[in-house]
């Protein structure tokens, strides 16, 4: 084909309407050179500290890109009515009140919690620090649940870490740029996050389904414990996500006989599209108190756990689940049986 | 006459680059046309000699790194689509209106399909007919731009 296209190109082209190489050579030269782009970036990691700067470079486009929108939130903030403004000062009064009522009674059962724990001779529940960040653009692949919040590696956030928005958990962290990180959403079908039902306690692995904005909880056998309205929340033995924050409710259990399993479709509790700020909730430091104690045993356990959040997730689904049940695997025996 | 400067291609290319770095969501995102594939295929018709498979590659590179996805699937789509535009751009040229939005939806349906396939071979679900939707915005904008007076190479036609 090349040489017959060559052959066109000489009669056709006169010296003065010369193209250099034929269409059909750039073809292959370039598709070879992004065919191994694709190899290197998803099978070797040498790539992602061209990303990161390259990103760097971006960024300042990115802002321009932003500045309308940024705009019309500055006048809508600006031109919105006084009774408004009143009203919403008047909700948050009150919101602060009940919050300060409930605020003073978790002091006192912190303090006693603290106090359970010394008797027990337990590990003392770490605080984990957060950042709020706020969501610049959702990812721009719309087959993939993504959002792009604004605070990146200068802040020192790093991949791995919990995202959680006022009425639970949306996500975690899987890249980080420079001024900005990547954050995948819980219903992404590449990220899975452990939970615990509510009600009974039973722990399980919500995944993300992908399509529409559901999880699903795969494996649970069919007469398993769970209801329609079931609320899940974060278990918090995978040693990210702290323990306790709402992930999702149970909306829809099928059974089916000629399955061992059950199929159970649950409807995420914290939303993108409802608000602007996020909480970045970095990795707890349980790992680092260990490795003060033992050394070799927690450093296996640090990168057994570093490793499904090194990768950037992007990756087919069966790779993530297998790489998320040992973090489930791992952390219960550490934290339940520490020392 | 209009002159095709190496500064006009890359000024237009940044131009659609913003657009695409712009914050869509929800349904706007679904449907939002690919601008720099969209303006790299009208300088290919337009300047042969300044933007080639080459400069299509390159930018589709950037384009990568935007959407966070592999590095190098869009800049093969590019590619691929881009070698079709440039293979039958002389016939091109003296196509008429409806003619050139048949042929430049077909360039769009093609980098989608190359997308498609690289998308499908790294795991995604299948993803319906909705993954076409931007083509047809696509080319619905390029009738738009050819009817507020966008010249595709007009020099060639003579009328």
């Amino acid at each position: 084909m090349a040489r017959s296209f060559n052959k066109l190109e000489q009669q056709q082209a006169p010296a003065f309407f010369v193209r250099g190489p034929s269409a059909f050579a750039r073809l292959v030269f370039f598709s070879a050179l992004s065919m191994a782009l694709m190899a290197t970036d998803s099978r070797l990691q040498y790539l992602t500290t061209v990303r990161l700067n390259l990103m760097g470079i971006l960024h300042p486009l990115q802002v321009v890109a932003n500045a309308p929108t940024e705009l019309y939130h500055a006048t809508a903030e600006y031109f919105s009515t006084h009774h408004r403004l009143l009203k919403e000062n008047s909700e948050l009064k009150t919101q602060v009140l009940k919050q300060n009522i409930a605020l003073q009674q978790l002091n006192t059962l912190t303090l006693e919690n603290d106090n359970l724990r010394e008797l027990l001779k337990a590990n003392k529940a770490l605080v984990q620090s957060s950042v709020l960040s706020e969501i610049m653009h959702v990812g721009r692949d719309p087959f993939t649940k993504k959002i792009i919040v604004n605070r990146g590696e200068t802040h020192q956030i790093l991949t791995g870490e919990a995202v959680v928005d006022a009425t639970g958990v949306i996500g975690q962290v899987t890249r980080t740029y420079p001024m900005s990180s990547e954050v995948t959403l819980i219903t992404d079908k590449s990220l899975a996050i452990p939970v615990q039902v509510e009600r009974n306690g039973l722990r399980a692995i919500a995944f993300g389904h992908g399509r529409d904005n559901t999880l699903d909880l795969p494996f649970l056998p069919t007469n398993v414990d769970i209801k329609r309205g079931d609320k899940l929340v974060t278990s918090g033995i995978d040693g990210v996500y702290p323990a306790g924050l709402a992930v999702a409710t149970v909306s829809q259990i099928e059974i089916t006989p000629d399955s061992p399993f059950a199929r159970i479709i649950c409807v995420p509790t914290g939303g993108v599209e409802n608000h602007r700020q996020v909480l970045l909730v970095s990795i707890p430091e349980t790992e680092m108190a260990l490795r003060t104690h033992h050394p070799a045993h927690s450093n296996a356990a640090k990168s057994e756990m570093a490793k499904p959040y090194e990768k950037p997730i992007g990756k087919p689904s069966e790779k993530s689940v297998k790489q998320a049940v040992p973090v489930d695997a791992v952390k219960p025996t550490k934290n339940t049986a520490p020392e | 006459m209009h002159p095709n400067k190496l500064k006009t291609i890359y000024l237009s290319l940044l131009l659609a680059f913003i657009c695409l770095l712009l914050p869509w969501s929800g349904i706007a995102l679904k449907i939002r046309p690919d601008f720099v594939f969209l303006t790299i295929i009208f300088w290919l018709i337009r300047a042969p000699n300044l933007c080639n498979i080459g400069t299509a590659w390159f930018v589709g590179l950037f384009v990568d790194l935007a959407t966070g996805g592999t590095f190098g699937q869009y800049a093969l789509a590019y590619t691929v689509a881009a070698f079709f535009a440039v293979y039958y751009q002389r016939r091109l040229v003296l196509f008429n209106g409806i003619q050139q939005a048949f042929y430049v939806f077909l360039l769009l349906i093609i980098s989608q399909l190359v997308l498609l396939i690289l998308k499908t071979f790294s795991g995604a679900d299948p993803l319906g007919w909705l993954y076409f939707l931007p083509c047809v915005t696509g080319v619905l904008l390029w009738q738009l731009a050819v009817f507020f007076g966008l010249n595709v190479g007009g020099r060639s036609r003579g009328s």
